[in-house]
């Protein structure tokens, strides 16, 4: 609730597991790939879901309806999550959960340049992060790209947006802004941790190990679709400091060439987690595989510290992660059955544990 | 708590002073410490079954029942402490 006070890990575990074991299973997805979008909307309302298909269901349809439960759900679960917490705890959930933020600044900077309606914005937004509700219409309002930096000035993201924002006016892209986004995110999630004191056998080190697995996937993931795609993008652009794989400045000559950047993957402390996701790699050759696999692997990753020692936020994290991994499945069958995907392709996308 | 140990220790063991083939705290007193010392103990393990067992309950009722169990088990050291102050009067 508040971030004075001791933290209350135990309350938080014991109501973040038993949530974590009401998300839909494979049996609940083999159901829902076999389904059209309006018997999955009808099956969500049955589940979970009920108040927000509830709500919306007057206003949308189909996939729309699917994808704004969805997120509405999300945003509910993870303030709960917040109005749970206490201390430390609270803090740590606070920080990590600035990921929403990350998506809606994101967001809005995509509406606006698409040129998309300040409604369409907001039903796109994510309301778990720390921006207030009032910062979120004014981003949706915004006129353009330009206003939204202004606006984002006294966040966290203020920090490398100038530069982007230049590089963004001479290339008319917004990947620069993206990026510069995501960086700053996982760069504040290790803020006032230090790496070196830290022993990691306390909630803090567990926190600490957590996420520099994801900034670690994040990386892997970054320098094997430059290696596959085969750019001359500077890799170190996209590197995300903070992790134990990759040191920055080391990219550039592993992405060049693509069996020594696996073969190091292979090497490092997450390759007994990867070997599945690495031999399908090689194998298949196939990038969506790898990232999925990359996905699973994270998630049990989170899960096995979150059994190691249940009086630390992982369980949270990893409650964070699966939940979020639920709403795009749901939302990947969603669009795919809209599409007529077969059965088949759709049960790819799909990332279960 | 660790600087006045020593003016504890005084009193339990009345040193220095005339009533020194006295102690202070004789059986019963050092049952009584013995026993608010298990409680301590008991507190502090059912502070944190107690909070997971309330998060819990909340999530779905049924569990109510092995909550209450759970928390309740911490008990048993403050009962075998009861049990050592008879042995010792």
């Amino acid at each position: 609730m508040s971030a004075t006070g001791s933290s209350n890990p135990e309350y938080v575990n014991s109501r973040v597991r038993a949530r974590r074991a009401a998300l839909f299973d494979e049996e609940d997805y083999r159901k829902l790939v076999r389904m059209g979008t309006g018997e999955i909307a009808r099956y969500m309302e049955e589940t979970e879901y009920e108040t927000e298909i509830n709500a919306l269901g007057a206003r949308h349809s189909g996939v729309d309806l699917i994808e704004y439960a969805l997120n509405r759900n999300l945003a509910k679960h993870f303030h709960d999550l917040l109005s749970w917490a206490d201390g430390r705890l609270y803090t740590q959930i606070a920080t990590y959960l600035r990921k929403f933020d990350a998506w809606n600044a994101k967001t809005a900077i995509r509406g606006v340049y698409s040129g998309a309606s300040s409604e369409d914005i907001q039903t796109d937004y994510i309301r778990a992060g720390e921006f207030s509700g009032n910062l979120l219409d004014q981003l949706a309002a915004a006129g353009s790209v330009g206003e939204i930096v202004e606006l984002l000035e006294g966040t966290i993201f203020e920090e490398g947006l100038d530069e982007a924002y230049a590089e963004f006016e001479e290339q008319d892209v917004l990947v620069p802004l993206e990026n510069a986004i995501d960086k700053t995110f996982y760069e504040h999630l290790l803020d006032g941790i230090d790496e070196n004191t830290v022993d990691r056998n306390s909630p803090q080190g567990l926190y600490l190990e957590v996420l520099q697995a994801e900034i670690d996937f994040t990386n892997i993931r970054n320098a094997l679709r430059l290696s596959r795609t085969g750019t001359d993008l500077d890799p170190d652009e996209y590197f995300i400091e903070g992790g134990k794989l990759f040191e920055r400045g080391e990219l550039p000559g592993l992405v060049g060439n693509f069996e020594q950047l696996v073969e190091r993957i292979r090497e490092s402390t997450y390759g007994e987690d990867l070997e599945e996701a690495l031999a399908k790699l090689e194998d298949a050759d196939s990038l969506i595989q790898f990232e999925q696999a990359l996905d699973a692997a994270l998630l049990e990753y989170s899960d096995a510290l979150s059994y190691t020692y249940p009086v630390s936020i992982c369980s949270a994290i990893s409650y964070v992660l699966a939940k979020e991994r639920e709403v795009e499945n749901i939302r990947a069958i969603a669009r795919g059955r809209e599409v007529g995907l077969s059965v088949e392709e759709i049960e790819e996308e799909l990332v279960v544990t | 708590m660790l600087e006045t140990l020593p003016e504890v220790a005084n009193i339990v063991l009345q040193e220095g002073t005339e009533a020194a083939a006295e102690p202070g705290i004789r059986d019963a007193g050092a049952g009584a410490i013995a026993v608010g010392l298990a409680a301590l103990g008991t507190g502090y393990a059912q502070r944190g079954i107690g909070a997971a067992a309330v998060g819990a309950v909340a999530e779905d009722s049924d569990n109510f029942v092995s909550g209450l169990i759970f928390t309740a088990i911490p008990e048993t050291l403050i009962i075998i402490a009861f049990v050592s102050l008879f042995l010792v009067l």
